[in-house]
This record gives structure tokens, C-alpha cells and sequence, in this order.
């Protein structure tokens, strides 16, 4: 269970505050996987962020006994002038792992991301494809109760995302997602319920295609 | 996964960025192991030269250990504190694991420090002896607490700075600025007693000269601590380092989602 207990966030523009969420008390119920869904700029990220814990609320708390994976997006995360390798160590170190758990990680992460000789290039050398082939698979390699994934599925060619996506759907036998995605196939594959961010407000809905809706719904509305 | 503690979880950090640290260090370019050991060589080796051309050799100490131990205490504080300016910014990315927090960038880029410092260290003793340099210490362990306290002040600045300027960039120019022609006025490669009196008037208002005075006092039996303000010392030691800390935890949150 993860409870958003009074959480306001905002961002201070030239015109004031600009709202995300606004005394939100919300409680997301376990053992879902959640497709968030919201316009552009509606703070979806944001939110995801919060809940890996590298952006926080500016007024109340998020409480929650899950454990939860970096947030895995296209960009950020990895430190452009290490190789893909030394990336790969560094997140196991400050996981705390040994060096036989380092080394399988290693071995892991570059078959499946595929990369080859990349693998031993900086990161800054990386398309954004290449770079969400590493990010995706090294949050494979490691356990978590949370999977926070902000659209990097829908990188790489036709071939890799499929790979990807099946051995997402392998992962999420033992763990649960939280993705935001604007692909509505890919929402509908992998999520069960939908939670909607739309003028700072959260709505929860138990069935991802009524999110979906709504989701249209407000889209409309907006033209 | 989440059963480690706090503590151990910030161990690992600083252990990882540690190694990360000591790769970028020592591969800038494939001359950084030659570098980080020559530099400071030859930067002691063109300043004995220059000091005997110009003045000859009569002093009464040994000018090339008395300016190695100079060089030695002056260099770790400008790195340290040049280090630790430069680490939230260089470390970003890495923040999006939310068990990094910009501090253990500091922390692990001093660490380095440290090492590096103590290769130098190492180095110069094999250099000296090897040539014959009369290098008995005349009290150890009060050196060894003068280049702690040193540390400490080191630290507590460059903490100090390192919050402050990533709110106002400004302040990471102006330190920049200072740094390099800082050597001079601190008293590294001369002793105070040696100077004239309007210039020692004004060195002393410079923290870093009573520091590098209590080094060179506490190493030479023919030196003595009289330009030494322990009282100043320590208030320069403990207002930024508070300040530093105070105002650190207070923005954490903020440097990390910059």
C-alpha cells in the first residue's frame, strides 16, 4: 500500500504556483499494476519521482512499506562519462551487493541490453536507445516490490521492445509496476487499474480502461 | 532488499562513488597516475629552483622539505575545497538513485583526497630520503593533529561553499579566483618571521597562514608558533563547517531536485 497523506507539490512559475497535486490524500492499494495517465506538463513524472523518492512533496508525506526501483526513464540515471560497465557496478555497490551478485549483474544486463561492445563505452557515446536498453535492463537485474517506469518501453526498435516487454511481463509475476505511459496498448497490456492526473488532482480506477476514458474524456475536453 | 540501515546503506554509497572517483582521477587522459604524483613534484622542484637563483641557499632550514610540507598542506585544502564545489553539480545524475545524497559526494571526492595526499606523502619521503634531506620532525604527533585540524577546516569550507554556490553561482567564480593566488599570501613557501612587518600584518588576517605556520612549526625544531591564533583557527573551523552543515540539511532535498 502506498498512502499520499495531505500531499501538496508545486512548482513556482512567474505567474504563482502551478499546482501538481494539491492536498491529496490517496491511497493506491497494493498488488496493481497502475497505468498513470495525464496530459503533458499534468506532473506525472513528478509523481513518479516522489514515489523513487528523488523529488519530494512540499507539504505532507507518502508513506509506504514497498520498496521501489529508481525511476526508469529516458535520460537520466547514469553519469555520461562512465561505461555502461562501470554504471552497471556502481548501482550494485550502492545496493550493497557482493562481488559474485556485481558479476552476475554485469553478465546479465549485458546480454540483455544487447549493446556489445558499448558496453565498455561511455555512456555519453549512448543513443537514447541504447541508454534505455541499460537502464531497463539493470532495473531487471535487482528486486523490487515497485517497478517505476516513465515511458522507456517505448524506446528501440520493433525487435527489442517486444524482448522488452515480455521479460517485463516475466518481472511483474513477482512485482508490480507503476508506469506512465501515452501508449494506450501498452497501458492496457501490462496494467490492471489506471490512476489519472489532471489539474491537481489523483483519480484511482479500478479498471485501466475506465482510466482510459477519462483519460479521452479530458483530452476533449481540452480542445 | 530494504532491511540495511541507514548507515549501512550510506557506507555503500560512499564506497561506490569512492572507486568511481579514484577511475576519473587517475584516467584524465591516459597520463593521470603521472600527473596527480608529478605535478606537485614539479611544482616544489620550480619553486626551490627560482628561491635559490634568487636568493641562494642560506637559509637555515631545509627550503625543499620546509616547501614540500608547505605545498603538501596548501594543495589538499585547494583541492579539497575546489573538489567539493564541484561535486553536486558533477554528480547529478546519480542523484536519481535515491539512496546517493549530494554530501556523500563530498565525502567520497575527500576521501580521495586523502589518498591522493597520501601518495604525494609517500613519494616525497622516498624522493627525500633517498637524496639525504634532513627530515627529522620535531614533533609527529602534533603534526599529524595540525593536517587534521587542517582537514577539518578544509572540509568545513568547502561544505560551506559548496552549499552556497550552487544557489549563487557567483560564488563558485569568486572562489575560484582566489584560490590560485592564495598560495602566496599564506605562507607556504616562507615563514612569517621572515617577513616584513606590514606584509605580516596583513597575512595574518588570512586563516590558511596560521594553518600552514603550525605545520612548519611543528615540523622544524628551529621554528616556533608565535604567528599562530589558535582561537582564530578555531573560529574559522567551526563557523563554516556549522554553517556548512546547517545549511546542507536544510536544502538537501532542493540540490538533489535541481
Amino acid at each position: 500500500m502506498i498512502e499520499l497523506q495531505n500531499v501538496s507539490k508545486f512548482f513556482t512559475t512567474n505567474k504563482g504556483r502551478h499546482y501538481i497535486l494539491k492536498d491529496a490524500n490517496f491511497t493506491i492499494p497494493s498488488g496493481k499494476n497502475i497505468g498513470i495517465l495525464g496530459r503533458n506538463g499534468a506532473g506525472k513524472s513528478t509523481i513518479m519521482k516522489m514515489l523513487g523518492q528523488i523529488e519530494f512533496p512540499n507539504e505532507g508525506r507518502i508513506v509506504s512499506d514497498k520498496s521501489f526501483s529508481w525511476v526508469m526513464g529516458v535520460g537520466g540515471g547514469f553519469q555520461g562519462n562512465m561505461t555502461g560497465r562501470a554504471n552497471v557496478k556502481f548501482v550494485c555497490r550502492i545496493y550493497g551487493q557482493n562481488k559474485q551478485k556485481i558479476d552476475d549483474a554485469i553478465n546479465f544486463v549485458k546480454e540483455f541490453s544487447e549493446l556489445d561492445d558499448y558496453f565498455e563505452m561511455p555512456i555519453k557515446t549512448y543513443s537514447s536507445g541504447m541508454r534505455s536498453r541499460l537502464t531497463f535492463g539493470l532495473s531487471l537485474a535487482f528486486d523490487f516490490d515497485y517497478l517505476l517506469i516513465d515511458e522507456t518501453l517505448s524506446v528501440g526498435d520493433a525487435r527489442f521492445k517486444k524482448k522488452s516487454k515480455e521479460a517485463l511481463l516475466k518481472k511483474i509475476e513477482r512485482c508490480n509496476v507503476l508506469l506512465v505511459s501515452h501508449d494506450m496498448g501498452t497501458l492496457r497490456e501490462i496494467c490492471d487499474a489506471g490512476i489519472v492526473v489532471d489539474n491537481g488532482k489523483m483519480s484511482y480506477y479500478e479498471d485501466i480502461e475506465d482510466a482510459i476514458k477519462e483519460y479521452a474524456e479530458i483530452n476533449k475536453r481540452a480542445k | 532488499m530494504g532491511t540495511r540501515n541507514s548507515w549501512q546503506v550510506q557506507k555503500s554509497v560512499i564506497y561506490a562513488l569512492f572507486l568511481r572517483e579514484v577511475n576519473v582521477r587517475f584516467s584524465a587522459g591516459k597520463l593521470g597516475y603521472f600527473w596527480v604524483i608529478f605535478e606537485p613534484l614539479l611544482q616544489v622542484f620550480i619553486f626551490v629552483a627560482v628561491k635559490v637563483m634568487l636568493f641562494g641557499t642560506t637559509s637555515s632550514l631545509d627550503y625543499p622539505v620546509f616547501i614540500t610540507l608547505g605545498f603538501v598542506g596548501f594543495n589538499f585544502f585547494r583541492h579539497v575545497v575546489d573538489q567539493s564545489m564541484g561535486a553536486f553539480a558533477a554528480n547529478k545524475g546519480l542523484y536519481a538513485y535515491k539512496q546517493v545524497k549530494p554530501i556523500d559526494t563530498i565525502i567520497s571526492r575527500v576521501l580521495v583526497e586523502f589518498l591522493v595526499t597520501s601518495i604525494i606523502v609517500f613519494i616525497f619521503v622516498l624522493f627525500g630520503s633517498y637524496f639525504g634531506f634532513d627530515m627529522n620532525v620535531q614533533n609527529l604527533g602534533i603534526l599529524l593533529l595540525s593536517f587534521i585540524w587542517l582537514a577539518l577546516f578544509a572540509i568545513g569550507f568547502g561544505l560551506f561553499t559548496a552549499v552556497l554556490s550552487t544557489f549563487y553561482d557567483s560564488l563558485k567564480k569568486v572562489i575560484k579566483l582566489i584560490l590560485s593566488p592564495l598560495m602566496f599570501v599564506s605562507a607556504v613557501f616562507y615563514a612569517m618571521q621572515d617577513m616584513p612587518q606590514g606584509l605580516q600584518d596583513l597575512i595574518y588576517y588570512n586563516p590558511l597562514a596560521h594553518f600552514m605556520e603550525l605545520l612548519h612549526s611543528s615540523y622544524f625544531f628551529i621554528l616556533n608558533d608565535d604567528f599562530v591564533d589558535y582561537t582564530y583557527m578555531l573560529l574559522w573551523t567551526i563557523i563554516p563547517l556549522y554553517i556548512g552543515l546547517w545549511s546542507y540539511s536544510r536544502l538537501e532535498k532542493r540540490i538533489i531536485s535541481l
